[in-house]
């Protein structure tokens, strides 16, 4: 097999969904730049042109506001599938397993193997970071993103306002502001909706040869199972 | 110098799309274009004054008056100041608070335009403005 293939299949669902995110991301900028320019027209103001609707608060706001729900979800299924249990989900640990585990059920310090990573064994402060490397990233990555959010959606509230002959608002008032809430409950909403849906769905459905399901033969009761 | 040239061409980004890097411009730019409306409103002819508003808000101004828009600005008794107060620029944007009168602006090819002129503000509502867009 010649090296690029061998790269592609050992990395195609990173490369797929890259590929994927980079589409939709392009097809929103599409839709967007229209229909930010149709409120302009209409109001006989003067349209963007593509480039500079891609450097708008709008823009900027709307593509934010999924992305801290997205960090969001992951951070709260890495950290909440510690403790909290599903019986019979692929997607729980088995039932008498909640909680951090053990430091030989985790491959940590002197239980540590040859090819575990080199923190894994290192002990100390860099050990316990290391031992929560994902959940870390995916709380920072959120947390960076609602800020994100925050900013560019007061940028795009002020504007929309302005158009509107109403007053700009401060970017602690935005804080509390229903446009703010509203952008960010219904991503959450729809986040938590598709996550406690997987979870129980899986118990009793099954998709052959995914690793996200449980193989198809299996029990409806087995706990922490996964195919693949 | 390639690491100059990404170096500063991120730095633009960056200011780009934080929209900080020309802000102060665009205020500066704002007060300007509200301060020469103002004098063309304090001659006899307000022509120049009429180029300054947006064309929906001069279409608009045309229709309501049923006047040509030096004559219709003239008569829309707008007060006239000489310093501005505070500019807030959102985008393409802007409001303009002058010591007499607060006036809503929108970025145009050719600078900034007036969308509404002699506004009053106005409880969790728009402003009440004597000229403005339909």
């Amino acid at each position: 097999m010649k090296p690029i293939w061998r790269f592609l299949r050992g990395n195609g669902l990173t490369l797929a969904f890259g590929t994927g995110f980079v589409l939709a991301l392009a097809g929103q900028a599409i839709a967007g730049h229209a229909e930010f320019n149709n409120h302009l027209i209409a109001e006989q103001l003067h349209p963007v042109s593509f480039g500079g609707y891609l450097l708008t608060s709008d823009f900027a706001v709307d593509v934010t506001e999924n992305w801290q729900s997205e960090y969001l979800q992951f951070f709260l299924y890495i950290f909440g599938t510690v403790w909290l249990l599903q019986k019979g989900s692929p997607e729980s640990k088995e039932l008498d397993k909640a909680g951090l585990e053990t430091d030989e059920e985790q491959k940590l310090g002197r239980y540590a193997k040859h090819d575990s990573p080199r923190w894994a064994s290192a002990g100390g402060v860099r050990q316990a970071w290391y031992s929560r490397s994902l959940g870390i990233l995916m709380c920072t990555l959120f947390v960076l993103s609602w800020l994100a959010q925050s900013v560019t959606g007061v940028a795009a509230y002020n504007e929309e306002h302005l158009r509107e002959l109403q007053a700009p608002i401060s970017w602690l008032q935005y804080l509390g502001a229903a446009d703010f809430w509203n952008r960010t409950l219904q991503n959450w909403q729809s986040e938590l909706l598709a996550v406690g849906s997987m979870a129980i769905f899986s118990v009793y459905l099954r998709q052959r040869g995914s690793p996200e399901s449980k193989p198809v033969g299996s029990a409806h009761s087995s706990t922490g199972v996964e195919g693949g | 110098m390639r690491g100059v040239r990404t170096g500063a061409l991120a730095a633009a980004l960056l200011a780009a799309l934080s929209g900080c890097g020309s802000v102060q411009e665009r205020e500066d730019a704002a007060a300007d274009t509200v301060l020469r409306f103002q004098e063309n409103l304090r001659g006899p002819d307000t022509t120049r004054g009429c180029a300054q508003l947006a064309p929906g808000t001069r279409d608009e101004l045309e229709q309501t008056a049923e006047l040509p828009c030096p004559r219709a600005l003239s008569d829309a008794g707008l007060p006239t100041a000489v310093d501005v107060r505070a500019v807030d620029v959102y985008g393409r944007q802007a409001r303009v608070v002058t010591t007499r009168d607060t006036l809503f602006l929108s970025s145009f090819p050719g600078g900034w335009k007036i969308t509404a002129a002699g506004c009053t503000e106005r409880p969790e509502m728009p402003y009440q403005c004597l000229v403005k867009g339909g």
